[in-house]
């Protein structure tokens, strides 16, 4: 009888401790669009990238996979008489499938200290839009000395300190392609982060389709051009539109909204049009007129002048000069934080780095195999505040200046990244583990003394 | 604090790790070799808990708890540390209260698998602490393997709790029925 209550007692015992294996980890990590918490089901993504560049010219090549091709952003549904909007942002991924893909880089010379070790991090302050506990009103990436405290998005240093810090080149140069808003006219987002993230002095290369005075779309698509004064919805949705034909309503090219046009049920147009961006905004080219999807991967080749004329915009690049950059992605339709990160990489022009950028003489270069393979992950809500303060066990190492890749790798951070979005809910639930499994020790330490005793006294 | 905490748990660890080789003896072995590794194991025992207690303190002052709590590396050697202790306090109690009459059949088997798991259970833990530090090992792709990502904090849903409580219940209540069979 002691024989079957041991023997019982034991399975219940060891019964548990592998339901616990087995369930562990879950009734906590889900998606809550009411937090701002959308968690992607892939963490991390491969980007590859080369860099090349000749006597004026600097160039990167970008390759990552994506299901779909995210040509289109936010658009404009004719249904039931009236334009509706479609595409708008939510958190993770948006359920119609819109909006654009990007790729962005994150460039700098030396002059953000922290920038070589923490890459993107240190852009992350408190407050940011889409976060959890975002500000009461849109606050976009920005680096620290631009505030007067660590964690205080809204105390900003004063002008003549920002001035300061500008000429000093405390800034990060940010090169933003964008798959429907930009790569059209042959261009990307040249901008800049410093007291937000901010386009660089010029005209950025899209408006927004409608006229709000007449109540209608501002441009429609040329039907003696492309055929089709809109787009369908189901063809939309399809995935069927392709960068071969006109998906974007090109200012010089579309025409003028019609509204006695015959508009069907089901009809579509872009709620953005896409423009040739001017001034210190149009340094970055697309090279080959538009970067392309194909076989599930987007390959985007951008260039820009090394010396833009705009050392307060822009990162000025020399022969044989040492840089750093950190990259982003967007797929899947997403936007604002749920993108994909990188860790900061060295770039050396001409000279040994985590990224070499290969010298040429010609107009554009010829690339080969080499790539440098970049591993992306989800971020999560990890901000820079957070990191330096005693809720992050690293904060001595980064007073320190120890690098982030000397203690973490993507993967590691992705997780992380996830953990801080439910920090409270897994705190909770990891103490009453905890707790649970010393209670189920000292349970069973009950049973079998028992059994023991019992098996004494027989 | 950090210094003491790592200096210190290498001595719960070595009696921990002895007691359970006396255990797995003893249990194979009713023999004199058996008989001595019985003798001795109450001493490790009890040396262990009282260092591994001493250890897990210092290791509470490593970090603020805010850190501690914040950070899933922390949580998690924390959680597998407690469980570590309490193991070996349990081996350790049930040895002094009934010394030679716990190798009495089944029960030391149930000895060696406890121990079995202590041993794993220190095991994981050195490893997070070895992380913690910037000491990484493979151990952590075998847990990964199984099934734990050890970059993610260890935590089981509300359901398993449930579970646990309720098991944890008619534990404690076969071992009173055991009492009173017994009385």
């Amino acid at each position: 009888m002691n024989t079957i209550k041991l023997l019982g007692a034991t399975a219940l015992f060891a019964g548990t401790l592998v339901v616990s294996w087995i369930t562990h980890g879950g009734g906590v990590v889900s998606d809550d669009p009411a937090r701002n918490i959308a968690i992607p089901e892939t963490l991390t993504v491969p980007l590859q990238v080369q860099a090349a560049y000749n006597a004026d010219t600097m160039f990167f090549r970008y390759r990552w996979p994506a299901e779909r091709p995210g040509i289109f952003h936010d658009m404009m549904l004719f249904t039931d008489g009236a334009w509706v909007n479609k595409g708008g942002a939510v958190p993770g991924s948006q359920p119609d499938g819109l909006h654009e893909d990007r790729v962005a880089m994150m460039l700098d010379d030396g002059s953000v200290p922290e920038f070589s070790r923490y890459g993107g991090y240190i852009t992350i302050g408190q407050g940011l839009a889409t976060l959890t506990d975002e500000a009461p009103e849109e606050v976009t990436k920005y680096l620290p000395m631009t505030r007067n405290t660590l964690g205080q998005w809204d105390d900003m240093a004063p002008d003549s300190v920002q001035a300061n810090l500008r000429s000093a080149g405390y800034f990060l140069d940010l090169w933003h392609w964008r798959g429907g808003r930009s790569n059209p006219v042959g261009a990307a987002d040249d901008q800049n982060i410093a007291t937000g993230r901010d386009g660089d002095a010029g005209g950025s290369s899209y408006g927004t389709n409608w006229d709000s005075d007449l109540n209608q779309p501002k441009f429609m698509f040329d039907e003696a051009t492309a055929g089709y004064a809109a787009l369908k919805w189901d063809d939309v949705m399809a995935g069927t539109i392709t960068q071969d034909q006109t998906y974007a309503l090109i200012s010089g090219q579309a025409v003028a909204y019609d509204p006695a046009h015959v508009w069907q049920e089901g009809d579509v147009l872009p709620r953005r049009f896409v423009r040739t961006p001017t001034e210190s905004r149009a340094d970055i080219a697309v090279v080959g007129g538009q970067g392309r999807w194909a076989d599930g991967f987007w390959d985007v080749t951008l260039s820009r002048a090394l010396d833009t004329g705009h050392p307060e915009d822009d990162k000025i690049l020399r022969d044989h000069g040492s840089y750093d950059v950190a990259f982003a992605i967007h797929r899947n339709a997403t936007g604002a934080r749920w993108h994909y990160v990188s860790l900061p990489f060295s770039l050396g022009l001409g000279h040994e780095a985590d990224i070499v950028a290969t010298p040429f003489v010609g107009r554009t270069p010829t690339w080969g195999d080499t790539w440098t393979d970049v591993t992306l992950f989800y971020p999560g809500q990890v901000t820079w505040p957070m990191l330096n303060s005693d809720m992050h066990a690293g904060a001595g190492s980064i007073a320190q200046g120890i690098p982030v890749a000397a203690r973490h790798s993507p993967e590691q951070l992705a997780n992380y990244g996830i953990e801080v979005e439910f920090r409270q809910q897994i705190r909770r639930q990891w103490m009453l583990t905890l707790l649970a499994g010393v209670v189920l020790i000292a349970a069973f330490g009950v049973a079998l003394n028992a059994t023991i005793s019992n098996q004494k006294g027989a | 604090m950090a210094a003491y905490h790592v200096v210190m748990v290498h001595f719960p660890i070595a009696l921990w790790m002895i007691a359970s080789l006396c255990i797995f003896i003893r249990a194979l072995d009713s023999g004199p070799l058996g008989q001595a590794m019985d003798r001795a194991l109450p001493v490790f025992l009890v040396l262990g808990v009282l260092a591994g207690a001493l250890a897990y303190l210092l290791g509470t002052q490593v970090w603020p708890w805010q850190t501690l709590s914040s950070t899933p590396m922390g949580r998690n050697h924390m959680l597998v540390a407690s469980w570590s202790l309490a193991y070996f306090a349990l081996l350790a109690v049930i040895r002094v209260l009934h010394g030679a009459d716990m190798w009495n059949g089944m029960a030391r088997w149930v000895m060696v698998l406890l121990s079995g798991i202590g041993v794993v259970l220190v095991g994981i833990t050195g490893t997070l602490g070895g992380h913690l530090v910037g000491n990484y090992t493979e151990v952590g792709e075998i847990l990964r393997l199984l099934g734990w990502e050890i970059y993610t904090t260890f935590y089981v849903p509300d359901m398993t709790l449930y579970i646990i409580a309720a098991v944890s219940v008619v534990l404690v209540a076969l071992g009173f029925l055991g009492r009173r069979a017994r009385a």
